[in-house]
């Protein structure tokens, strides 16, 4: 009895452990975003114009060996590349306005950057314009473009060849 | 706080002793529930892997198979591995919190507290990198904000996030990394479980057997009631709106999108600073006194305080002088000064004949002496109208100090395991007192983590040095009651003088008749 007595206190004290970690381990729900806007991902993965021009240099001159390889030509480029400048117009509002260095140490590799931004549905006039090369003034790139969003939808905005909207 | 943490604790304890007994309390236990909870973990994980389809576009549906066509025996081990990881989330965080509100967490513990740290960090990320893998919208709604908290960081050339777009760029590259990942942070984590309690001797990593099978029947009958299941599959190309959450592991996520990526790493790394100097910061625990000591001249090389030192900080070499012969060494750094050693010391009996009690090893704080000579002068100061006792309590479990009376006289040590077995046979022998009790901290919660197990083992005669079988049993009381039993003790205390006068008066009647039956005959 006494036994008995003890093992259904147990049974208690387990069911007073595990309830509460069964409910909370996915209760309450979360609300993360409300229902009435869409979500707009803008991602570029982009290498900017190399800044300045290769300079040649003939080497190997009169040693003596024939001409194919006197001729050797070695050229010396730069590898510096332009930052990106890019901005993001809704409706006329400019949302995002950044200049996206290169990376590497030597600023020499691709331009990258991600940012996302919550956006009423319905229909809006997007803007998506970018400098890639800093021998240019104003946009190298530009997108122009109507578009309807829909309840929590997902439009990814990157960059192959020109703006794509997906 | 800290006081109101160690109430809680206090109520919390009796209430699981009474349940459970204190063998299979579980609060005594968490560090040995969690690596409990672990195994269980690793065991059902490897079965899961079996049936798992490690690629983006395979997980969902391979999860469903798990969870809904074989429920029997891949669902079950789901729900063991889930509920287990967040068992083992609460148990983690109620031994952080019951070591801190018990002041377990500084002087030489300082290694195991800060050892402790890193663990955490390990834990919750196996269990979101776990939650990552089912690839359902909690997954896609994990995949999304960890990529915002990591992007944050300076360190990141190519955004996290680019790899999350929508369902159009989604590649499985990243996806086979966080399968990898899911294997190696929890083998860190166990490699870390590991250095942690490295400094502890014998230290407990497996739960009570009772308690074990309890744990195993009340997570199956979770399992069948509410078994672990996926939420629909993720879509990258819908937003994730609302989702049902883990609030054990996930608790941070929601602070990330509504604080900012920034402020959460501050919180939770500046949290973890905190944490990692707390051992060193003032405070009004007690502070650590002289380590002990060992007397080369008093030590036989017998080891027996090498086997009952808590915290490895005995270890045995050649002896200073006696050739062949070895001695003891204390490691300063590792050494708690809880005196357990000198209750061990074979040395530290008081029927020896010198001048002045010496021993082979003692803490200078609490030197076996001055156990001796204050035994000796309370117990001439008590009155004999009642059986007189004497309480040797510890300075971490029921409060003897208040108990002392015309009739009771009481000591209080820093872990009553320093009074050696030849003290009581002393005690009891002298006729210096009719009753020994032994009190202090809860059965299975010693603060020196092996205090009233080994007294209880020198009474039983189970180790060295044992209580010698001339001592009368029922003279000797043990009463591990704990902080919280101090009223208990002293209710007991009372009870225990009331038997012994029993005892008394029938003994003068056994006499009585003996006299009577001899001058008759
Ligand atoms: C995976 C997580 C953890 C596991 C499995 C674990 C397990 C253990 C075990 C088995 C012990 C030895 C208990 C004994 O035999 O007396 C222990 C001791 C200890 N743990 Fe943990 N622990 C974990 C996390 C932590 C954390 C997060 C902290 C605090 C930051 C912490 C602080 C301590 C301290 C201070 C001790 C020493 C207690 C003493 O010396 O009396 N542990 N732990
Ligand atoms: S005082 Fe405690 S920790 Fe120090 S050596 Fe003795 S038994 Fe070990
Ligand atoms: S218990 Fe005493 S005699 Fe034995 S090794 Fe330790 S100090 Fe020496």
């Amino acid at each position: 009895m006494d036994k008995a007595v003890h093992y259904l206190a147990q049974a208690l004290m387990y069911a007073l452990f595990f309830v509460p970690l069964v409910y909370i381990s996915h209760l309450p729900t979360h609300h993360h975003m409300d229902d009435d806007v869409a979500v707009l991902k803008v991602a570029i993965r982009h290498p900017g114009k190399i800044i300045g021009e290769c300079t040649s240099v003939i080497a190997g001159e009169g040693h003596g060996m024939r001409p194919a390889a006197m001729q050797r030509v070695t050229e010396i480029c730069p590898r510096e590349r332009s930052p990106l400048q890019l901005e993001l117009i809704i409706d006329g509002e400019t949302l995002y306005h950044a200049t996206i260095p290169a990376t590497g140490l030597h600023s020499d590799g691709i331009s990258s950057m991600y940012q996302q931004f919550t956006v009423p549905t319905g229909p809006h006039h997007l803007q998506l314009r970018m400098n890639d090369d800093v021998a240019v003034d104003g946009y190298t790139w530009q997108l122009d473009q109507d578009i309807e969003l829909q309840p929590a939808q997902v439009m990814v905005a990157n960059f192959k060849e020109g703006f794509r909207l997906q | 706080m800290k006081v109101l943490i160690r109430r809680g604790f206090n109520a919390l304890d009796s209430l699981f002793s009474k349940a459970f007994t204190p063998a299979w309390n579980p609060m005594y236990q968490l560090g040995a529930m969690s690596f409990f909870y672990f195994w269980i973990v690793a065991a059902t994980g490897v079965y899961l892997f079996i049936f798992f389809e490690t690629s983006i576009s395979g997980a969902h549906a391979s999860m469903e198979y798990i969870s809904v066509e074989q429920w029997y025996l891949a669902g079950i081990m789901r729900s063991f591995h889930r509920y287990a990881s967040a068992a083992m989330g609460i148990c983690v965080t109620l031994h952080l919190l019951r070591e801190y509100a018990r002041d377990r967490y500084s002087g030489v513990r300082w290694f195991s507290w800060v050892s402790g740290i890193p663990l955490l960090w390990l834990l919750f990320a196996s269990a979101i990198g776990g939650y990552w893998l089912v690839w359902d919208v909690q997954a896609q709604y994990i995949a999304i904000t960890t990529a915002q908290w990591f992007d944050w960081l300076p360190i990141m050339v190519d955004p996290m996030a680019s790899n999350f777009l929508n369902e159009a760029t989604l590649s499985d590259r990243f996806f086979s990394l966080l399968v990898f990942l899911h294997i190696g942070i929890p083998l860190s984590l166990l490699l870390g479980m590991f250095i942690h309690i490295k400094r502890i001797s014998g230290a407990r990593t497996n739960p009570a057997k009772g308690l074990a099978a309890g744990t195993l029947l009340a997570m199956l009958a979770v399992s069948l009631w509410q078994p672990a299941l996926s939420q629909a599959p993720a879509n990258l190309d819908v937003a994730v709106t609302e989702i049902g959450l883990d609030w054990i592991f996930l608790n941070p996520y929601p602070l990330i999108s509504s604080w900012g990526p920034g402020q959460t790493w501050a919180l939770l790394v500046g949290l973890s600073c905190f944490l990692t100097i707390l051992p060193w910061l003032p405070s009004r625990r007690e502070q650590q006194t002289p380590v002990a000591v060992v007397d080369p001249e008093n030590c036989n090389g017998c080891g027996w305080c090498l086997a009952d030192c808590p915290y490895e900080a005995v270890t045995m070499k050649e002896h200073d002088y006696k050739k062949g012969h070895q001695q003891s060494v204390v490691d300063p750094n590792l050494c708690i000064s809880c005196g357990i050693c000198a209750g061990a010391c074979p040395s530290s009996s008081p029927f020896r004949h010198v001048d002045e009690l010496t021993t082979g090893i003692s803490i200078p704080g609490f030197h076996i002496k001055e156990l001796l000579s204050l035994t000796e002068n309370k117990l001439s100061e008590l009155g004999t109208d009642e059986p007189r006792i004497m309480v040797y309590g510890c300075d971490h479990g029921s409060v003897v100090d208040s108990m002392a009376s015309n009739s009771v006289a009481s000591i209080s040590m820093p872990c009553t395991a320093l009074v050696p077995p030849a003290f009581i046979d002393y005690v009891l022998r002298k006729e210096l007192a009719e009753g020994v009790m032994i009190s202090g901290c809860c059965e299975g919660d010693c603060h020196y983590r092996l205090g009233n197990e080994w007294m209880d083992q020198r009474f039983s005669k189970e180790r060295m040095p044992i209580l010698r079988t001339r001592v009368p049993r029922d003279k000797v009381r043990i009463r591990w009651l704990g902080e919280q039993g101090t009223k208990q003790l002293g209710l007991e205390v009372k009870e225990f003088q009331a038997h012994l006068l029993e005892n008394v008066q029938a003994d003068v009647q056994l006499d009585l008749v003996k006299i009577a039956e001899a001058s008759n005959g």
